[in-house]
C-alpha cells in the first residue's frame, strides 16, 4: 500500500493551551517498503502513527492510503495496528486470539492466512489452547504478530511494538518480523527509538526531531539483509544515524 | 512453556485451592461451634428466659418440631428472592447496555435509577402489597428495586474498564459497537458482575423478608412477624436461622458460579 502525506501536523487542543505535537511532514511511502520513524520521546512519532491508523486525526495536512483516506483504508479493513502492549483478550485461547480479526473482517477468512499456521509462523503452534496469561510477555507478542499477519491487510503499522522486552527477545523476534515481512510484502511502518533496530529492518529511516517533531532526515539503506551490524557499510549508517540525532536541533518554529 | 506445563500449573494450583478451601471450611465450624457452645452456656447459667434469648438447642428442637413448616416458607422466600434478584439482574445488565450505547442516555437513567435507589423500600413495600396484592408479585418486585441498582454501577463501570490498547485494536479492525461489546466490553465486565451479584445475593434476602413483613400469606417473613407478635421468639429466632443458612448457600454458590466463569 502507498502512503502519502503532504503537510500533516498536530496540535493537541484539549488542555489549558494549545500543545503541538507534530510539525507538518510530508513524505511518500512505497508499496513493500520498510520503514522506520525514529526520534527521541515525546517527538510525535507515535502521534504520526496514531494519525495515519486513523486513531486520531491530523490537525491539518492531507494523507492518502492507496489514494483513500485513512478513515476509508480502516474502513476496508486494510490496515493491521501493533502496539507495545499486546493486548490479547485473556479470556480468550491463544488460537481464538489469533481468530479475531477474521471474526470481524469475514473477507480475510478467504484472503488472509490461516490463524493455525500463522501460529506456527511464529512457533507457537504447541501453545494454540493456552490461555495468553500463561505465556511470557515475549510469547505474548508473538501471539499479536501473528494476529496482526491474520487481518491480510497490506499496510502493518507498528509502534515500538517489541520495546518492552530483553534484548534477545527483541532481536529474534526482529528476524521474524523481516521473514514474514519477506513472505508478505506488507508496507511497514516500524516506530523505534532503538536505532540499531532501525536500521538493520528498514529500507528508509525518517529521523524525527525533537518535539514537535519534524523530518529532520532520511536515510536509504540499500544492504541486503540479514544485515550484520558490524559490516563497513552498517557502521558507516550507524554513526550518521547518531551524528543526526546527536547534532542539536535548530528550532526554526 | 508447553502445553502440558500449563496443565500441570493449573492442576497444583486447584489442589492448593481446594486445601486452603477445607481449611476454611473447618476454622468457619470451628468458630461457628464455638459461637453456639457459648450461648448455650451463658444462657443456662444465667437460666435466661425464652422470651429474651432461647437456647441454641431449644430454637434447634423448634425447627425440629416443626420441620415442614420451616422448609415450606424457606422455600417460598428463597424463590421470592430468586426471581427477584433475577429481575433485577437483568434490568440492571439491560439499562447498564443500553448507557453504554447510547451515552447521551447515561446521565438521566442514572439519576433516575439513583431516584428509585434512594427511595426507602420499607416505606413503598406496603403501598406495592396493596397494589399487587399478598402473593409473590410485590415480593419479586421489591426485591428487584433493592438489588438492580448495585448491579447498573457495577456493570457501567465493568463495561468501560476495557484497556484502552484493546480498544485501539478494535478500532484498528474497524469492529462494530456490538462487536466490541460482544468480544470485548461483556467479558471485562464479568468481573465486575460478580462483585455486584456478592452485594446483591444477601441483599435479595432482606428484600423479599422485608416484603413478607409488610403483608404476606407465607414465607419466612410472616413466620417472623407471626413469631414476634406472638412473642415467640424461639419460632422468631428459627425463621431468622433458616433465613441466614439460604443467604449462606446462596454466597457460596455465586463463589463457585464466579470460580468457573472467570477462569483467566
Amino acid at each position: 500500500m502507498q502512503v502519502s502525506l503532504w503537510g500533516v501536523s498536530k496540535t493537541y487542543t484539549d488542555g489549558p493551551r494549545p500543545t503541538p505535537a507534530l510539525r507538518p511532514i510530508t513524505l511518500e511511502i512505497q508499496s513493500g517498503e520498510f520503514v522506520s520513524l525514529i526520534g527521541p520521546s515525546g517527538c510525535g512519532k507515535s502521534t504520526l502513527l496514531k494519525i495515519i491508523a486513523d486513531q486520531t486525526s491530523p490537525s491539518n495536512g492531507e494523507i492518502r492510503l492507496d489514494g483513500a483516506p485513512p478513515a476509508l483504508a480502516r474502513g476496508q479493513k486494510r490496515i493491521a495496528w501493533m502496539a507495545q502492549n499486546p493486548a490479547l483478550l485473556p479470556w480468550k485461547t491463544v488460537i481464538d486470539n489469533v481468530r479475531l480479526p477474521q471474526l470481524i473482517n469475514r473477507q480475510a477468512r478467504h484472503n488472509a492466512p490461516k490463524p493455525e499456521s500463522l501460529l506456527s509462523m511464529v512457533g507457537l503452534d504447541d501453545t494454540a489452547q493456552a490461555y495468553p496469561s500463561t505465556l511470557s510477555g515475549g510469547m505474548q507478542q508473538r501471539v499479536a504478530l501473528a494476529r496482526t499477519l491474520a487481518t491480510g491487510a497490506p499496510l502493518w503499522l507498528m509502534d515500538e511494538p517489541f520495546a518492552a522486552l530483553d534484548e534477545l527477545t527483541r532481536e529474534q523476534l526482529t528476524e521474524e518480523v523481516l521473514a514474514l515481512w519477506a513472505t508478505f510484502h506488507p508496507t511497514v511502518l516500524w516506530v523505534t527509538h532503538n536505532i540499531i533496530e532501525a536500521i538493520r529492518m528498514a529500507d528508509r529511516v525518517f529521523v524525527l526531531s525533537p518535539g514537535p517533531g519534524a523530518i529532520r532526515a532520511t536515510l536509504s539503506i540499500h544492504i541486503p539483509r540479514p544485515r550484520d551490524e558490524t559490516s563497513p557499510e552498517m557502521v558507516r549508517i550507524l554513526r550518521e544515524l547518531r551524528r543526526i540525532l546527536r547534532e542539536p536541533w535548530n528550532d526554526r518554529a | 512453556m508447553t502445553k502440558n506445563q500449563g496443565n500441570a500449573r493449573i492442576t497444583v494450583d486447584q489442589r492448593i485451592n481446594h486445601l486452603a478451601d477445607s481449611k476454611d471450611r473447618l476454622t468457619i465450624f470451628i468458630i461457628l461451634g464455638t459461637g453456639l457452645a457459648i450461648w448455650e452456656i451463658i444462657v443456662r447459667l444465667k437460666q435466661l428466659p425464652a422470651y429474651l434469648l432461647p437456647a441454641p438447642t431449644e430454637i434447634a428442637q423448634t425447627l425440629w418440631v416443626q420441620r415442614l413448616y420451616y422448609a415450606r416458607a424457606a422455600a417460598i422466600t428463597s424463590l421470592e428472592a430468586l426471581t427477584g434478584l433475577a429481575v433485577g439482574v437483568g434490568v440492571g445488565i439491560a439499562i447498564a447496555t443500553l448507557i453504554t450505547f447510547w451515552s447521551s442516555l447515561e446521565h438521566g437513567i442514572l439519576a433516575l435509577a439513583i431516584l428509585v435507589k434512594a427511595t426507602p423500600i420499607v416505606a413503598i413495600a406496603p403501598l406495592l402489597i396493596i397494589w399487587l396484592g399478598f402473593g409473590p408479585a410485590p415480593k419479586i418486585v421489591i426485591t428487584a428495586l433493592m438489588t438492580f441498582f448495585p448491579v447498573l454501577v457495577n456493570m457501567h463501570a465493568g463495561f468501560h474498564a476495557v484497556e484502552p490498547a484493546v480498544l485501539e485494536l478494535f478500532h484498528s479492525l474497524a469492529a462494530s459497537r456490538w462487536e466490541v461489546f460482544t468480544h470485548a466490553r461483556w467479558p471485562s465486565s464479568l468481573p465486575y458482575l460478580f462483585a455486584a451479584l456478592r452485594i446483591v445475593g444477601p441483599l435479595s434476602l432482606i428484600g423479599a423478608v422485608v416484603a413478607e413483613w409488610a403483608g404476606a400469606s407465607t414465607g419466612l417473613g410472616r413466620a417472623m412477624w407471626l413469631a414476634y407478635t406472638n412473642l415467640n421468639i424461639p419460632a422468631l429466632f428459627a425463621a431468622v436461622f433458616c433465613s441466614a443458612t439460604i443467604g449462606v448457600l446462596l454466597s457460596s454458590l455465586i463463589a463457585a458460579l464466579e470460580r468457573r466463569v472467570i477462569f483467566w
